[in-house]
């Protein structure tokens, strides 16, 4: 690629921070970032937990291994995902961790979307750490190796699109592509941005037609906002799908989402 | 004496003779507790024999101004009523806004503390001639609003009143006192007043007060005008409070049937609109402003061609959503009652959909009191601020004690902390806001503790309440604290970007004081102390600082899908980490020697 795939733009933002605001998103606990020993990384949010890699060169199983490590005594469950994922949706990671969270026997949930296993896009028992590590050390750096460790349960196409949402808004599961090349990157980066619903509240509204909805092509908050002619300010915060508030202009969306854009001064 | 803003002394009247003594306060204990609030509440507990019920005789009612009141500096013109709350058991401050206040502070006092009970229904005037009782016996179960019509007819020009409705007088235990439209509304003072016997209270000026250093008030008052104009009270001069209801419907904050939900369907139909546009809902008629006041909120609103009525987001929320009433004529028909009856909406409309649910589970016997009635709605009301129905009674006395009388389960959907109703904004979406409320002095309120602020900032996770919360809740109530003491309205609070530090820059140029933002912080958590230490010495128990049981059990699905609870083990957790903060012990109790260094002893 020439760069660092986290560092590529995206919409104003970086596929980095669009990765870990979906993620977020997506299974609403911690998100942990590994990176190489000393990466430089675009700026993250606070709670972001970021570790490294303690050894180089040891492909995908030796990453997995130090995520889940990092999560041990904070999560059961952990939605694993590489950095180029551009149009990796909410829905895709909840209903991927759905899975581990009605089967307690179930090690791994791993989607096998549009024809391949997605390793790099499954759920994991944070209690596969251990394995993980172990294998690491014995060199079997493959990520069928630790599938060999615990019960896997394979989604396939049919089976992630019986999640509604995801099959509304992510209909050729979309959300494993990633980009390997320049010219993977250009193809994304010149699909057009996710259709999103704004709405206006207050005095954001005010002036008769302008409170919605606005169907409108926004990869982020801040675009939905620019798109309203809105300037997200100590005066306007944004609350995405009537759940959490922001007023971070890089917060991610996803197709379907719901901007409600408010006034800050909300209450009596 | 300070150079400026304060006489330096509180008036203490014997409502049962009309006479009245001065009593001097301390340079010190003005500038520990600056007024409003804050010295309300060292007065009632030095006032108040402890133990002594709120409608006691002896129980003093306050009304206390502050050092502001008087000057040019805009939405100053306010006073704080400070009592034993009939509703609560413990203190309650509620602040209003009008003429009354410049006129009691020119009066030549700090406070004007009312105790004893007149002999017959009575006005009490004081202005320079002193203090005197006037036969009010034929404005009784009149609004206050005729009241104070009719004693500006009988006393001429000067005088303004506060006053009570026929709530007041019945002794209802969330009815208000009222002025020029205005309403200290919250924690029953109405009836405390009503025991007194006492209809009104007018006064007139009599004095004047300087201010130490005039140049720079008027400077201050000129900046925090042109402030006032800008963006951060945009949503209050233009749209009011109710630009909430639809924000919060949208946010599963709105609290819909007794809580039992927080989305309202019919939010849209009590939505205010503007006057050309042509909906089937309440429509902006008007706009004013209360008494040197820049920012205009007051918006009154009309449907169709009934009465016109001053709405806000709270008598919405609580006679409609709270309700299950989408029939805006009906909401704004019931706010006006409130209104007339003087009672608190918020309150009243608490204890009727707490009512609604137990009618409606079979607890109590009134097939007729239904959610989303509103010819209930209306009727429930008058049985409870005029008739003395049994049921009319019942509901009088406030969720609480009335969900002691009906028993079974009631108790655990009675929307209450400390007996005071919940105001419009949901505890499980707002976890900031549900510390709160929990632990605010007055009870459940949304003026002593602005968390929801933090809640709705993006600055923290609003359903996953931890120490970014606590923190959060700590400094609203600081905040607030001083606010309500100096006093400026919360509605300016927006325009302050060095909150503490700009304060102590008005409080110095008025009194001369050379106060900083660090004294004044030192000031908040003092005032916040002695209110606690006023209602453990009236009987607090650390079980009082807590919130319903149904909002603890009972998860709320957002529209995200995400599930909203706000568990027994997290607000449990946020309060002693509330209580380690402010210096008190597991049980929320401070050193027992504190009271002493606050001036209290």
């Amino acid at each position: 690629m020439g760069t660092s795939k986290a560092a590529l733009e995206w919409h104003g933002s970086t596929l980095l921070v669009r990765t870990v605001g979906v993620v977020a998103r997506g299974c609403g606990g911690p998100v942990v970032v590994v990176r190489a020993h000393g990466q430089e990384l675009p700026a993250l949010p606070e709670d972001t937990v970021v570790v490294d890699d303690a050894r180089e060169g040891k492909g995908p199983v030796q990453g997995i291994a130090a995520g889940l490590g990092a999560l041990r005594g904070r999560a059961d469950v952990a939605f694993v995902c590489s950095t180029d994922m551009p149009f990796l949706h909410p829905a895709f990671i909840r209903h991927v961790l759905g899975v581990l969270g009605d089967s307690e026997g179930t090690g791994v949930a791993l989607p096998v979307a549009r024809g391949f296993k997605q390793p790099l896009a499954a759920a994991y028992r944070v209690s596969l750490a251990d394995a993980a590590e172990r294998l690491v050390k014995e060199d079997r750096l493959r990520p069928a190796f630790l599938f060999d460790e615990c019960v896997v349960e394979q989604l396939d196409d049919e089976a992630l699109k019986q999640d509604q949402v995801l099959a509304a808004f992510d209909p050729d599961l979309d959300s494993v592509v990633n980009v390997n090349t320049p010219a993977d990157y250009q193809a994304a980066r010149a699909r057009p941005a996710p259709e999103v619903t704004v709405q206006l509240f207050g005095t954001l509204a005010k002036g008769g037609g302008k409170s919605g909805p606005h169907a409108v092509r926004a990869a982020t908050v801040g675009a939905a906002a620019d798109a309203m002619g809105l300037v997200l300010d100590r005066h306007v915060i944004a609350a995405l799908n009537g759940d959490q508030i922001t007023r971070d202009g890089q917060t991610p969306l996803a197709a379907g989402d719901t901007v409600l854009f408010l006034s800050a001064d909300a209450g009596g | 004496m300070p150079a400026g803003g304060y006489f330096g002394r509180a008036l203490v009247v014997d409502a049962a003779t009309g006479t009245s003594v001065t009593q001097p306060l301390p340079d010190e204990i003005l500038r520990a507790y600056i007024g409003g609030s804050g010295l309300g509440a060292w007065l009632l507990y030095r006032l108040e024999t402890p133990g002594a019920g709120a409608l006691d005789a002896t129980a003093p009612l306050a009304f206390v101004f502050s050092p502001l009141v008087g000057t040019p500096l805009t939405t100053s013109a306010k006073f704080a009523v400070v009592a034993k709350s009939p509703l609560t058991g413990m203190l309650t401050d509620a602040l209003a806004s009008s003429q009354f206040a410049i006129a009691g502070k020119l009066t030549g006092h700090d406070a004007i503390v009312i105790r004893g009970t007149a002999p017959r229904l009575s006005v009490l005037l004081v202005d320079g001639a002193g203090t005197r009782l006037l036969d009010a016996r034929h404005l009784s179960g009149r609004t206050a609003a005729e009241t104070d019509e009719e004693l500006r007819e009988q006393l001429g020009r000067g005088w303004r009143m506060a006053a009570i409705g026929p709530a007041g007088e019945r002794g209802v235990r969330y009815a208000t006192i009222s002025h020029d439209g205005r309403h200290a509304g919250r924690g029953g003072l109405g009836a405390a007043m009503g025991a007194k016997n006492l209809k009104a209270i007018a006064v007139r000026s009599a004095a004047k007060v300087a201010t130490a250093d005039p140049r720079g008030v008027l400077a201050a008052a000129r900046d925090l005008r042109e402030r006032s104009f800008g963006p951060a009270t945009a949503k209050y001069r233009e749209l009011g409070t109710l630009a909430n209801l639809l924000a919060f419907n949208a946010i599963a904050t709105l609290p819909t049937r007794n809580f039992q939900a927080a989305e309202f369907e019919g939010a849209d139909r009590l939505a205010g609109h503007e006057p050309e546009e042509a909906v089937d809902g309440m429509r902006r008629v008007a706009r004013s402003s209360c008494a040197s006041c820049t920012i205009g909120c007051e918006h009154i609103y009309r449907v169709g061609g009934g009465k016109k009525a001053r709405v806000e987001y709270e008598n919405v929320f609580a006679l409609g959503p709270m309700c299950g009433v989408s029939d805006p004529g009906a909401v704004l028909a019931a706010s006006a009652r409130c209104d007339e009856l003087g009672i608190d909406t918020i309150s009243a409309g608490g204890t009727i959909a707490w009512a609604m649910e137990c009618a409606q589970r079979g607890l109590i016997d009134v097939p007729w009191l239904r959610f989303g009635d509103p010819a209930a709605l209306l009727r429930v009301l008058d049985e409870i601020g005029t008739s003395g129905t049994p049921l009319g009674s019942l509901l009088g006395e406030g969720s609480r004690q009335a969900s002691r009388t009906v028993g079974g389960d009631s108790a655990s959907f009675a929307p209450h902390v400390k007996g005071l109703e919940i105001p419009g904004y949901e505890p499980r979406t707002l976890h900031a806001m549900a510390l709160g409320l929990a632990v605010n002095a007055r009870g459940a309120d949304h003026n002593r503790s602005g968390a929801y602020e933090a809640d709705l900032s993006g600055d923290l996770d609003r359903l996953d309440g931890g120490d970014a919360h606590v923190a959060a809740a700590i400094e609203t109530e600081d905040r607030a604290a001083i606010m309500d003491s100096l006093i400026l309205c919360k509605f300016l609070r927006g325009v302050f970007t060095d909150p503490f530090g700009e304060w102590a820059g008005l409080l110095a140029s008025v009194t001369g004081w050379d106060v900083t933002a660090e004294e004044l912080r030192a000031t908040a958590r003092r005032i916040v102390l002695a209110k606690r230490i006023y209602n453990i010495r009236e009987g607090w128990q650390p079980s009082d600082d807590w919130l319903p049981d149904r909002l603890l059990k009972e998860p709320l699905t957002l529209p995200s899908g995400r599930v909203a609870t706000l568990t027994a083990d997290r607000l449990r957790t946020m309060i002693d980490a509330y209580y380690q903060k402010r210096g008190l012990d597991h049980e929320g109790r401070p050193d027992p020697g504190i009271a002493a260094g606050l001036g209290l002893d």
